[in-house]
């Protein structure tokens, strides 16, 4: 879960995190590149020009209905990370990657975002991880085996592999323990994993361990051999939890080595790392990477983990060595990867970059699917917008296409119909692409008629809004979540409502307002929300159940609490099997829909870029990030 | 004299310890991201954040936040670490400050070299074609953005993306000590970027002065007395002239010791400015807090310097 993010431009973008979308990758928005073809002195010094450009270009392509829309995938000619191969690389080389955006953290105890992961699953190895192009299929990494779930749901069982070794200086086997240990650190409050308590909660004396704070073992984690690692729940829901032993922190972490950075507050193991992965960070003989083969804010480098044993991984690891040169501009960096050799860039690129790739180095360019949901976020508890009908007229006003059109057009979304998105088991399901045949998703240009029917169904027999009633809508600065918010704002004056509408920082968006129930806000229009990995429950249960409205940093922003959804997620939680829990929560998506909980509007695609003589492998499930374990040289 | 030097830098460490509090103040108290939550991640469960928060220090209370703080600078000269690499703000700053010396002092002397002849000759040359030339070409730098103009100069000039293949592009600066030679070429392109307005804003400055000195009633003297007009010129026109671009030129310094973010960021040099940059969008308020006290010290030292040079230059002031 991360957001990729962007500094310039707008949000930055984020390139996300894994969960929220909490800031936007730069140069996010282009449009649909039909017509205009402009030449590379434009898509390199006009920043603003190219929004100009990208405008008339919007103005000038259809919207279509939804039917028509172009699917999910890339344009011909386009990479896609689901179609790549992933094999016949050439071993070797050394591979540059400009990246305008720093890491934010190293330590798989802490990492959760897309750019961290570039670099933490090259270096680390966590129980499953994913190849590349799957979001749906984890494939068993340093298991040697998929997880056994007991019949009654509470235990899950794992084997590791044997000949794992870990990285110098610690050099030795890797063992169930080293696992236990990464996990219970988890649970430290120097670590302060994120996602600990979301999916290791259930885990047997795990809050007990989050109060203690101290990293101690955790009751339910047995480690009865030195391959075999056991977790015991407390209820019955060992899917989640195995699903989410793809995340880094499933990654070994010798205790012996770690338990003397992590008695620092904040740990500091991520400035002394070790790796089971092929690569590793350059470090010194007491394994600082800090200052060695990580300069923050300017680079790192990733040489080959000597003790890494192609014969234990899926991965071919043809690079040898990786360096990382952080900062830059985005335009700048767009330039030198589409015209340099053995580069790529590994964070978004800058709108005019993308239409110039597109344009002129189609084959240099991917898009990848699945990178998140972009839907406004409207007060179920409170307000006017507590009433069905009234968020059904919303949803119908609403000019998606337009908005779809801030963010660059089908190139780099598709229109948003529901909530789990492409690439996530469940999508198809719920509707695909065209969403669940409703009278208020049909129209993705906006249907005041429809809008009217149900206003009246609300009480307002105009058709318009007359209860007087002032919303709150707080909205991100910054493209394309600005103009986003803007047709948002546009469009509940349409429907007869009066706003007070405010744009601040999307952190602030989310910290101070959105995510704070007690501040009332009627309208979140730039919310959105990516997976921590493949499952729906991951899409829709933190984001619309009840049962997790936090008074601060809530990230069920609409306070929806929806007793038939909450039953049908807590029947949901339990199920094993992709096929049964798709099923199940596509169900809920369908439901979400007909509640109309919150407004969709944009299902994102991520565009990256690589030089002419780059094999770039992207990962799906990471939202196209190039994959360096995957990736050779020409 | 040096009751007045005294005085000065002790009004200097005065009015830093103001910056520090109304830095601390604004990221702290007024809307800002929260740091802990911004570093926690969206999926982390409020237990977290206060984790997080506290491992951070920040759920202690401002004035003791500011009072460590201040103690940990002043006694220590202790800056504190980064929320998120962990790494020392003091190493930071030290690290990154090569490269804003290197691009502030070099771009600093383009600008003299090139806006102080430029006024001169415009000023002497009064609705000449060169002095029109001159500041026609001076307002056009003027209303360059720098950010814009660096785009264009790579995209001409840069060795991998530019036309006509010249100079080293983006990315390609070295440390002095590492490499004289490659340090010196990365720097050509940023030091002429980012003195293109300086230089035009300087040769506007420099002329206006200096017409307005010419006419004074000493000048009339001096020529009155026989002087040769180039002493005429430079001893007592210029040097008079050339007084309040100092004040301002002590300033502009100071301020891009403190960092030139949009050439640190498009030519990719790893300065303060994009240090401080990268902090902001974080919420990392002790890399912010370190280099804004830097850019402060920066232009405290750098206006205490002109104050005492102003009075070589110009006779009529005295240290009082």
């Amino acid at each position: 879960m991360s957001l990729r993010f962007t500094t310039y431009g707008a949000r930055p973008l984020t390139r996300r995190s894994p969960t929220a979308i909490t800031a936007t990758r730069t140069g996010r928005g282009l449009s649909v590149f039909t017509s205009i073809r402009r030449s590379a002195w434009l898509a390199l010094v006009g920043g603003a020009g190219a929004a100009l450009v990208l405008g008339l270009s919007a103005c000038g392509s259809s919207g279509g209905s939804i039917s028509g829309s172009s699917g999910t995938g890339a344009p011909p000619g386009v990479l896609t990370p689901v179609s790549e191969s992933l094999t016949g690389g050439v071993r070797g080389g050394t591979l540059t990657v400009l990246d305008h955006q720093d890491f934010e953290h190293l330590d798989p105890g802490q990492a959760y975002s897309s750019v961290d992961y570039e670099a933490v699953y090259a270096t680390q190895r966590p129980l499953y991880s994913y190849e590349p192009n799957t979001f749906a299929a984890p494939t068993p990494d340093l298991a040697s085996a998929p997880p056994q779930i007991s019949s009654d749901r509470k235990t899950v069982t794992v084997h590791i592999r044997s000949g794992v070794r870990f990285s110098p200086p610690v050099n030795r086997e890797v063992t169930s323990a080293d696992v236990a240990y990464a996990i219970e650190r988890g649970a430290n409050a120097n670590v302060a994993n994120p996602y600990f308590a979301t999916y290791f909660g259930s885990l047997e004396g795990a809050e007990q361990a989050e109060k203690a704070g101290n990293g101690g073992a955790i009751a339910g984690i047995a480690t009865p051999d030195s391959r075999t690692i056991v977790f015991h729940l407390t209820e019955p829901k060992a899917q989640i939890l195995a699903s989410a032993l793809v995340l880094p922190l499933s990654a070994p972490v010798p205790a012996e080595f770690a338990r003397k950075y992590d008695a620092h507050k904040p740990t500091e193991y991520g400035s002394y790392l070790v790796a089971t992965g092929p690569y590793m960070f350059k470090s010194s003989g007491a394994g600082r990477v800090l200052g060695v083969g990580y300069e923050p804010g300017k680079s790192a480098t990733l040489v080959r983990n000597p003790n890494w044993s192609a014969a234990t991984d899926h991965r071919p690891a043809y690079l040898n060595q990786v360096n990382i040169q952080i900062g830059g501009d985005p335009n700048v960096i767009g330039r030198q990867v589409l015209e340099g050799s053995h580069l790529l860039q590994n964070d978004t690129p800058a709108q005019a970059i993308v239409q110039l790739a597109y344009e002129q180095h189609r084959s240099q360019l991917e898009i990848s699917p699945g990178a998140g949901t972009n839907y406004i976020a409207v007060n179920n508890h409170k307000g006017p917008f507590a009433n069905v009908n009234a968020r059904k007229a919303f949803w119908a006003a609403l000019d998606r296409v337009a908005m779809n059109k801030a963010r660059g057009g089908e190139l780099v979304t598709n229109v948003m119909t529901h909530f789990i998105y492409p690439e996530i088991p469940g999508f198809e399901q719920a509707g695909g692409l065209a969403g669940p045949k409703v009278d208020y998703n049909e129209h993705p240009q906006g249907d005041a008629q429809v809008a009217e029917k149900y206003l009246r169904l609300a009480g307002y027999p105009s058709g318009k809004y007359t209860g007087g009633a002032t919303l709150q809508v707080v909205g991100a600065t910054g493209s394309p979540e600005a103009p986003d918010a803007e047709i948002v704002d546009q469009t509940l004056k349409n429907l007869g409502f009066k706003t007070k509408f405010s744009l601040v920082d999307k952190s602030v968006m989310y910290s101070k307002f959105c995510g704070t129930p007690a501040e009332e806000i009627d309208v979140c229009p730039n919310v959105g929300w990516a997976a921590d990995f493949g499952d729906p429950q991951g899409v829709l249960d933190v984001t619309f159940n009840g049962k997790h409205i936090e008074p601060t940093g809530n990230n069920n922003w609409g306070q929806v609490n929806d007793p038939a959804i909450n039953g049908m997620m807590q029947a949901a939680e339990p199920l094993v099997g992709a096929p049964a829990r798709a099923g199940a929560w596509a169900a809920i998506d369908r439901e979400l829909v007909a509640q109309a909980a919150a407004i969709p509007f944009a299902f994102d695609k991520e565009p990256n870029i690589e030089a002419r003589d780059v094999a770039g492998v992207g990962d799906v499930w990471n939202i196209g990030s190039w994959d360096y374990s995957y990736t050779s040289l020409k | 004299m040096t009751a007045y030097v005294v005085r000065r830098v002790l009004w200097g460490v005065l009015l830093l310890i103001l910056v520090s509090a109304l830095t601390f103040v604004l990221f702290r108290v007024l809307p800002s991201a929260d740091p802990a939550r911004l570093r926690a991640g969206q999926n982390a469960s409020p237990r977290v954040i206060a984790e997080i928060r506290a491992n951070l220090g920040l759920n202690r209370p401002l004035p003791t936040q500011f009072w460590l703080y201040m103690k940990g600078l002043f006694l220590h000269g202790d800056l504190g670490y980064s929320y998120y690499s962990g790494a020392s703000v003091r190493s930071l700053v030290a690290d990154r400050l090569p490269a804003t010396l290197s691009l502030t002092i070099g771009s600093a002397i383009v600008w003299m070299a090139i806006g102080l002849p430029l006024g001169i000759v415009s000023a002497l040359r009064r609705r000449s074609r060169t002095d029109r030339t001159a500041m026609g070409a001076a307002l056009l730098f003027i209303s360059a953005p720098e950010y814009w103009l660096g785009l264009i100069v790579l995209y001409l000039f840069a060795a991998d993306i530019g036309q006509v293949k010249v100079f080293p592009g983006a990315g390609s600066y070295a440390g002095l000590t590492a490499d004289p030679q490659k340090w010196l070429s990365s720097l050509i392109l940023p030091w002429l970027v980012l003195a293109a307005g300086f230089a035009a804003v300087y040769a506007r400055l420099m002329r206006s002065s200096l017409i307005e000195t010419m006419g004074a009633d000493y000048i009339r003297t001096a020529r009155a007395k026989g002087l040769p007009e180039r002493r005429v010129v430079l001893h007592h026109g210029v040097r008079a002239a050339i007084a309040p671009i100092l004040t301002i030129f002590a300033l502009d310094v100071g301020v891009l010791l403190g960092g030139a973010v949009l050439i640190e960021t498009v030519f990719d040099i790893p300065g303060i400015g994009r240090l401080n940059y990268d902090a902001i969008t974080h919420a990392d308020f002790p890399i912010i807090q370190g280099t804004v006290l830097l850019a402060a010290l920066f232009i405290i030292v750098a206006n205490i310097a002109v104050d005492i040079a102003y009075a070589y230059l110009d006779p009529r002031v005295r240290f009082s």
